[in-house]
């Protein structure tokens, strides 16, 4: 559900080739050869693969064929319609839930870190939906979502309209949505949660000197402040809702229905390797994920990016 | 550091090699041949049935040990997987619906030079055995079947003064209107007439009773045909117009059987699956069975069949057909079909069993003739995917029916065009 990555920084510095560099450089190869053999063998030779694969139909049952294809597979994803759809509905997804996932998440460390009682139960019991595995909560939110279950009762004794949320196309993907946002949220909050407690007090007791109130302490000295976070909170939500795959898996039983609602980019590589046993063209609706993850993120960079908050 | 790597790798080799060595043990035991059988997850009852007939094998023949592996999910899917991994298992189930794309990539062992007279494969249903067969070979024999047939709540319909089941659809959807009742004055309708499943696997007879097809001889979708739009209409009409039927998940269901069983619906359409289920689960339910009512006057139903297949990878073919012709043989089919769990493909064992006697079998049985067996064509997949998606928004009335069809038909036939 939430993919957590590293950022590797590798400072390259040229240096001037003497003899006592050389076999510092290689003492640091050394030390890093587990990392670059496990890292080669498991990110960078798939990676490579891939490459070759998307440009070849791929014959898999009865005997490996591999037919030199060229673009075809790339050509094919514009004519297909439910790339789009997917797209769209993994699009629309993240739209809505990295920033409501965000807000929230703010939302609770800010509470939780205004001093309220017992704060390190609370802490605890918004954690815990966090902790459960996504498949089970997958499960459990379909009994909620049930056409006679808990969130229809509650919605009938509200007096609201109730829905066929797992059946209808309308409001099946909003249903994922609501299950994500309520089971993430809490993850960004301790990271949250976390960066406020670094915030020093000094420049609150500042900003009061010059007769700032509550709602502008926390516009003008909290948000800023926490900037760096956001910007690894937002990129790890769009990330991590990009790769939508397990919980429209499980509800829609791998199908993506009703009527193509819940199926997402992931959930269509899914099927093209594993239904479908097409390899190649499932390589090339990698790429298109891939290139837009990294666009995004990019892009994203630009606004948020830099590290020091009031740039 | 290094000893240390070293250490690591000869443990690891060493782990590593013995894995691979034969084990001893089973070669002391004079040549005991191991065989792996693969089937998809059903009750526990009716497991605990499989592994008696296995049992039963195996005292029959001392040398051949069966290794019987259950996938719970996604079993095509894993069995694919498998096949190309060469991981698959000697033996496995095989859906009729399937069959055509796996015969088609040769990875099943054609059976045809193993049957012996004995083994009398003229016996089966010609229906079910021809769901196996590809360019003149036989790569299954059927293990059992099930038809659909009507299922109805004999309480609910005395109810209403009800004495016979519908024969006709028209019949089929008056009754449905008279069985749609608000018992509390909630405005909540507490029973509807009919428990509806919008899967095409239980519509295709409905497209054929006008003269329609699902797929052409090239094994492209063509159910947007005006015949086949008209059997389809009546579901929609049903659904819409008459508002006496009911989709599973409109009344908080996981199937048709348990709508039917919670007493949601006084009539559904269910196959031989649903009896045991019924009796075990709703002990109470009173309820009858009768053959699908006339569509156009033309007689249909669904038959939905499982073949045992070997792998063409089979290391042990010889005593993989062993195992194959005994579960599908006349002694191995009357133990698992005794217990009515599923039907027998062979004549001989359904003649012996008295299941066309049976009262709530027979009509599920005198069906087999006249079904269309489930099967469409080498990308079941996406016929069957691009159908359900669109004739769901259908029945939701966010599009008619017949801009859907074609639309999922155009799809379904693009998708295909591609995969060839």
């Amino acid at each position: 559900m939430i993919q957590h990555g590293g950022f590797v920084v590798f400072e390259v510095r040229r240096r001037r080739q003497t003899k006592k560099n050389i076999t510092e450089d290689l003492a640091g190869y050394l030390f890093m050869t587990p990392t670059i053999l496990v890292m080669g063998t498991f990110v960078v030779l798939p990676i490579l693969y891939a490459v070759y694969l998307s440009l070849h139909k791929v014959k898999l049952l009865g005997g490996i064929e591999y037919d030199f294809i060229g673009f075809r597979n790339f050509t094919r994803l514009v004519d297909d319609e439910r790339v789009w759809i997917a797209l769209w509905n993994t699009v629309q997804y993240v739209i809505i839930v990295v920033p409501t996932q965000t807000i929230l998440a703010l939302i609770l460390a800010v509470t939780l870190n205004s001093g309220i009682r017992g704060r390190n139960w609370w802490r605890i019991l918004y954690f815990l939906p966090t902790v459960t595995s996504s498949a089970v909560l997958a499960l459990i939110f379909m009994w909620i979502y049930n056409t006679d279950g808990l969130l229809n009762d509650f919605l009938t004794f509200l007096g609201l309209p109730t829905y066929n949320w797992l059946g209808d196309p309308q409001v099946a993907l909003k249903g994922i949505m609501l299950m994500n946002i309520w089971s993430t949220a809490p993850f960004y909050m301790v990271i949250y949660l976390a960066a406020l407690q670094d915030i020093p007090q000094t420049l609150y007791e500042a900003a009061e000197l010059d007769g700032a109130n509550n709602w502008q302490k926390f516009i003008y000295v909290t948000v800023p402040l926490l900037k760096p976070v956001t910007f690894f909170v937002i990129a790890m939500g769009i990330i991590g809702t990009f790769q939508l795959f397990d919980q429209s898996y499980i509800f829609s039983r791998g199908t993506g229905g009703p009527n193509n609602s819940t199926l997402t980019v992931v959930l269509l590589i899914y099927q093209a390797v594993f239904r479908n046993l097409q390899i190649g063209y499932a390589s090339a609706i990698a790429f298109l994920l891939a290139f837009l993850i990294i666009t995004i993120s990019l892009i994203q960079r630009r606004f948020l990016g830099s590290d020091k908050p009031y740039s | 550091m290094l000893k240390f790597i070293g250490i690591a790798l000869t443990i690891a080799l060493s782990i590593i090699s013995c894995h691979s060595l034969p084990i001893p043990s089973n070669y002391t035991s004079s040549q005991v041949v191991n065989i792996k059988l693969s089937g998809w997850g059903a009750s526990p009852s009716e497991q605990k049935l499989l592994k008696q007939v296995l049992q039963n094998f195996e005292t029959q023949h001392p040398n051949i040990q069966v290794k019987y592996e259950e996938i719970s999910d996604q079993y095509m899917d894993v069995m694919k997987t498998r096949l190309i991994g060469e991981a698959a298992p000697d033996v496995f189930y095989l859906d009729a619906l399937e069959a055509p794309f796996l015969m088609s990539q040769g990875v099943l062992e054609p059976l045809e030079q193993y049957i012996t007279p004995e083994f009398d494969s003229s016996d089966f249903e010609v229906k079910l055995l021809e769901s196996f067969k590809y360019k003149n070979q036989i790569y299954g024999f059927p293990k059992d079947y099930s038809t659909l047939a009507l299922f109805y709540n004999k309480k609910a319909f005395a109810l209403e003064n009800l004495s016979n089941p519908p024969a006709t659809w028209d019949e089929l959807r008056t009754y449905s209107q008279q069985l749609t009742i608000e018992r509390q004055q909630d405005g909540r309708i507490s029973q509807y007439g009919f428990g509806e499943i919008p899967e095409l696997a239980r519509q295709v007879y409905k497209i054929k009773a006008f003269g329609g097809q699902v797929v052409d001889d090239q094994g492209y979708a063509a159910f947007a045909s005006e015949a086949a739009l008209k059997g389809l209409q009546l579901v929609i009409d049903q659904y819409q117009k008459d508002r006496s039927s009911v989709q599973k998940s409109d009344v908080g269901t996981n199937s048709a059987s348990e709508m039917f069983g919670q007493g949601k619906v006084a009539m559904t359409i269910e196959g031989n699956w649903a009896i045991p289920f019924l009796n075990d689960s709703f002990p109470n339910l009173e309820f009858a069975t009768a053959e699908l009512p006339r569509i156009n006057d033309v007689k249909g139903t669904m038959v939905f069949t499982v073949a045992y297949v070997m792998n063409k990878q089979a290391k042990h073919k010889a005593e993989a057909w062993q195992l194959i012709s005994y579960l599908t043989g006349k002694e191995g089919m009357e133990k698992w079909t005794g217990t009515g769990f599923a039907l027998p493909s062979r004549k001989s064992i359904a003649q012996k069993l008295g299941y066309n006697q049976d009262i709530l079998r027979s009509a599920l049985v005198a069906g087999v003739d006249y079904a269309t067996t489930w099967q469409v064509g080498k990308y079941p997949a996406e016929i069957m995917n691009n159908f359900d998606n669109q004739f769901i928004s259908v029945m939701l009335g966010q599009q008619p029916l017949k801009q859907a069809m074609e639309r999922s038909q155009a799809v379904a036939n693009k998708q295909i065009k591609a995969m060839e």
